[in-house]
């Protein structure tokens, strides 16, 4: 008990992340993760709960990861280049291991679908930011001339939102050019 | 002989859906003889290991759980409701998992596992092909066709993923807007 004193909630948190981010909610156990942050299980069981550190995990990865990823994104002024490069930045991170394993949010679909109400509301969160955020690019790409119909900005940033769920697989497949190619060959598909 | 087969793929079955449910490497050998009612030295005899249990799980399921579904990219008729058709052909809900497993598995395990990454691989080449052959026949030029073969895959990887979570007619809209993005 006496570590638990000296850890604040916060950085329990920082590194139950990490440790769900590697191995999914199911790969990890009470005894594993009471081990990796040092505390007993039964403080696990008895005052903060599995389910609660791992919804905390993905508030702390939004926040810390993704939303800043994303508001760089957003600032961006070169339309379809800039996008481009954002994927060239993420499956650079992917295949470098900056990011230990793909989006963990993307990972926390595939393995829990819609189990968790609460796991749920997170992933309707989390599209929503990633949607707006190709939506103001592609806004942008439109004023630059490089979207002709602006009526089909909506159908590209759906389309859009499936593309770090391809590459979550695609990247642990194909070599780096190919997925720079695959990348290419998506922005030419929106014109 | 006869009855021994039997057990091997009834074991593999219901290993599917625990590997599904659980993950891989979120179930135990125990976990394993406790679903599948046989027990730890049968299993150990008969596939070595957990990983011998799984790839022989992916290979059954690609014989039992894909070949219908693949062969509707060889039908004739609209390119885009052929393509609609076998997106949804895997996200029915009576089939044993919702989805697709190999790609399920390979999501999980692709970049830790030689045997499952090749399967994968294998498994996906073969359907970029078939949509090559279905697109060239809807009169894409070759090359043109072999790119947007490439996203009609990426689509198919997109659809047994994100799809998962979404409602049937969510799920619907998004595969029918892929289409048409893709082969238009």
């Amino acid at each position: 008990m006496a570590r638990v004193l000296n850890n604040s909630y916060e950085e329990l948190v920082e590194k139950a992340q990490e440790l769900f981010w590697l191995k999914g909610f199911k790969g990890v156990s009470v005894k594993e993760l009471s081990e990796y942050l040092s505390i007993s299980p039964s403080t696990i069981y008895n005052k903060y709960s599995k389910d609660d550190l791992f919804l905390d995990s993905l508030d702390y990865y939004t926040s810390n990861y993704s939303d800043p990823f994303l508001s760089q994104l957003r600032e961006t002024t070169e339309g379809l280049d800039s996008l481009k490069d954002f994927f060239y930045t993420l499956i650079d991170a992917l295949l470098d291991k900056t990011f230990p394993r793909n989006c963990l949010m993307v990972n926390t679909v595939v393995e829990l679908r819609n189990e968790n109400d609460n796991v749920v509301k997170r992933y309707d969160d989390y599209m929503t930011v990633l949607e707006d955020s190709y939506k103001v690019v592609l806004e942008k790409a439109h004023a630059l001339g490089q979207i002709k119909d602006r009526n089909k900005i909506d159908d590209y940033a759906q389309y859009l939102l499936g593309v770090i769920f391809s590459l979550s697989i695609l990247y642990k497949l194909k070599p780096k050019e190919e997925l720079r190619q695959y990348i290419d060959e998506e922005m030419s598909f929106i014109n | 002989m006869r009855y021994k087969e039997y057990n091997v793929n009834r074991v593999l079955e219901k290993s599917i859906p625990l590997f599904w449910n659980k993950g891989f490497n979120g179930c135990s050998i125990n976990e394993i003889v406790e679903t599948t009612g046989v027990n730890r030295f049968s299993l150990y005899h008969e596939f070595s290991n957990k990983e011998g249990i799984l790839y022989q799980s992916l290979k059954l399921y690609r014989e039992r759980y894909t070949k219908d579904q693949l062969s509707i990219l060889s039908s004739d008729g609209n390119l885009v409701s052929i393509l609609k058709r076998f997106y949804l052909s895997f996200l029915e809900e009576t089939r044993p998992i919702l989805g697709c497993y190999i790609i399920h598995i390979g999501t999980e395990l692709a970049d830790s596992d030689k045997e499952v990454n090749q399967f994968v691989d294998n498994f996906l080449n073969e359907i970029k092909n078939m949509f090559v052959a279905l697109l060239t026949k809807n009169n894409y030029e070759n090359q043109d066709a072999a790119v947007r073969a490439r996203h009609l895959l990426g689509l198919y990887c997109t659809s047994m993923s994100f799809c998962l979570i979404h409602t049937p007619a969510e799920r619907e809209k998004y595969i029918q807007n892929g289409i048409k993005v893709i082969t238009s």
